[in-house]
């Protein structure tokens, strides 16, 4: 009975040091390193508990019992280590290949995740460009310049050269400057400026410092697209699209915010954010988030929230 | 040579300025106004009640659907939209003219020779209403509606052998219809007196109408009172 007590004791604290070590998250070899002292070491924690509960068990009940602490040792420690070493064994290795056994599904879970998400986003893989509708929309716009305008029709061609060769010739995974970035955020508030006139407006504040953090192409730029998309053009008299970028603890907050009402279906699941949110997925794994929140005074915000790039 | 008076309808100033130039090399068209949204086109609509509208699809606050669906009175529509040729034909409707932004001038002759004839064919314009049932579009010339039911705050219309809903009440409609044409028989239907099969009178002096597809409703007593007098008139019934 009090044997048990000591077995599960012993291998009680085990379990909590192993978690609190991380021990069940090691590989093979490293588990194996290990697992054979500590075998051998709680062998012995545990026969030498035995053989002090046994020496006190028949000090109290056996009143003509007089032998001395080391002569029980001397009598009975070996059979106990072997019988110690024979339970701990079977138990730390039963503990560790069921954490083993969980692990392995854990990552293959993982795994599968992340490669849907690969698979997602290279489906998608054109839509996670620039969106088709601007751009007939931008060369919809040009026709009208060319004639009434022929200097902004000008402007007009180069914005959408740059803006078309940054989209065809993105290499996937590639990250790429805050300063980059924003050039082609700037590229395509400019040309949406021509689209939408006095209707928008934006406001554009990011600390100096930031400019060579590193991130996903496209991904203010996808936030911004869908800022005027909602916040603009179903607007009659439009308003303002705000973009902050600063940075805490390591972490990059980029937030764009733009008038109306966040119809969660509508804003949140389009295919533009649903790409990115794969993109960052897979760039980063949980480690970057997206977030879309409506704050008071009808302004809906997209807050992304990146790790610090190495 | 009587012109074809047009409104120009979308959000963007360039793409309106880009519609105008493209109208510009056809002189039997003539632009009368343009308007950036559905609420002030609709206004514009009603005050220079033009042949043609060219409407931009996507525009904010109401889209172009919605702004024909608050239309008493359609007038001939061509569709303009950056969606491309598939999503548009999504909206299945065989009545539906449409161009894609840019708009190639072939394709703009074309959809503007087809606006000729049809205006040219018939003398008098066609009185059309316009719904759009999901994804489904129908321009609904007034004279193939043979059944309007109220249902709440929806008209129910038959016509052809499909039924759909307007969203508006059979008080406005009634006073928006012809009343030489169409008839308010009870609190909930209007017919169309041109789709009447037969007509009996029950003892009470209440008549009741049997419609070409066999439909038969009961006519309320002050409105057959009215209907036999209306009708005594124009010596169409005995």
């Amino acid at each position: 009975m009090f044997d048990l007590v000591i077995g599960i004791g012993v291998t009680h604290v085990y379990r909590q040091l192993a978690h609190s070590r991380l021990w069940t998250q090691l590989n093979l070899s490293q588990l194996f390193r290990v697992i054979l002292p500590a075998i051998i070491i709680t062998g012995i924690i545990y026969a030498v508990l035995i053989v002090i509960k046994n020496y006190c068990a028949r000090l109290l009940f056996d009143l003509h019992f007089e032998s001395s602490l080391i002569v029980a040792f001397q009598r009975n420690f070996l059979t106990l280590l072997a019988t110690g070493i024979r339970l701990m064994a079977i138990w730390i290795l039963a503990f560790h290949l069921y954490h083993y056994a969980m692990m392995q599904i854990r990552i293959a879970e993982e795994n599968a995740r992340l490669q849907l998400a690969a698979k997602e986003a290279q489906l998608n893989n054109l839509s996670a460009q620039l969106n088709p509708h601007f751009f007939f929309n931008s060369l919809n716009s040009i026709k009208a310049l060319v004639a009434s305008d022929p200097e902004g029709a000008r402007r007009a061609i180069d914005l959408l050269s740059e803006l078309l060769r940054n989209s065809l010739y993105q290499r996937d995974n590639i990250l790429i400057s805050l300063n980059e970035e924003m050039a082609l955020v700037n590229d395509y508030l400019e040309l949406e400026k021509m689209r939408f006139e006095d209707r928008l407006h934006y406001q554009i504040d990011i600390d100096k410092e930031l400019e060579n953090w590193l991130v996903l192409p496209l991904s203010i730029q996808t936030l911004v697209e869908n800022a005027i998309k909602h916040g603009i053009a179903k607007s009659i008299n439009g308003g303002l699209i705000k973009i902050e970028v600063n940075e805490f603890d390591s972490i990059l907050k980029i937030m764009v915010q733009n008038p109306g009402e966040l119809k969660n279906e509508e804003q949140a699941n389009g295919l533009g954010l649903k790409n990115l949110q794969s993109r960052l997925t897979l760039q980063y794994g949980d480690r970057a988030s997206l977030i879309l929140t409506q704050l008071p005074g009808e302004i809906a915000s997209a807050v992304l929230h990146i790790p610090v790039a190495s | 040579m009587k012109k074809m008076r047009v409104i120009l309808i979308d959000d963007e100033r360039l793409a309106r300025e880009e519609l105008r130039r493209m109208l510009d090399a056809y002189p039997d068209f003539e632009i009368v106004a343009e308007s950036a949204n559905a609420e002030e086109a609709a206004q514009l609509i009603e005050k220079h009640q033009p042949d043609l509208i060219l409407l931009d699809i996507q525009m904010p606050g109401k889209s172009g659907f919605d702004l024909l669906e608050m239309l008493p009175q359609v007038p001939e529509v061509i569709f303009v939209t950056a969606y491309n040729q598939y999503a548009v034909k999504a909206f299945e409707t065989d009545a539906l003219d449409y161009v894609v932004k840019p708009v190639r001038g072939e394709r703009f002759s074309k959809v503007i020779e087809k606006v000729r004839n049809k205006i040219s064919r018939t003398p008098s314009p066609q009185q059309q209403l316009f719904v759009k049932d999901g994804n489904k579009c129908y321009f609904i010339r007034l004279d193939e509606i043979y059944l309007i039911e109220s249902m709440e705050n929806y008209a129910r219309l038959y016509f052809r052998d499909i039924t759909t809903y307007l969203k508006r009440s059979l008080n406005q409609l009634e006073t928006e219809l012809d009343p030489a044409v169409f008839f308010r028989i009870n609190r909930s239907q209007i017919i169309n007196t041109n789709f009447i099969k037969h007509i009996e009178q029950a003892e009470n002096g209440r008549l009741g109408i049997t419609l070409r597809d066999g439909k038969l409703l009961q006519v309320s007593e002050r409105q057959s009172v009215k209907f036999k007098s209306n009708n005594r008139l124009k010596t169409k019934f005995n």
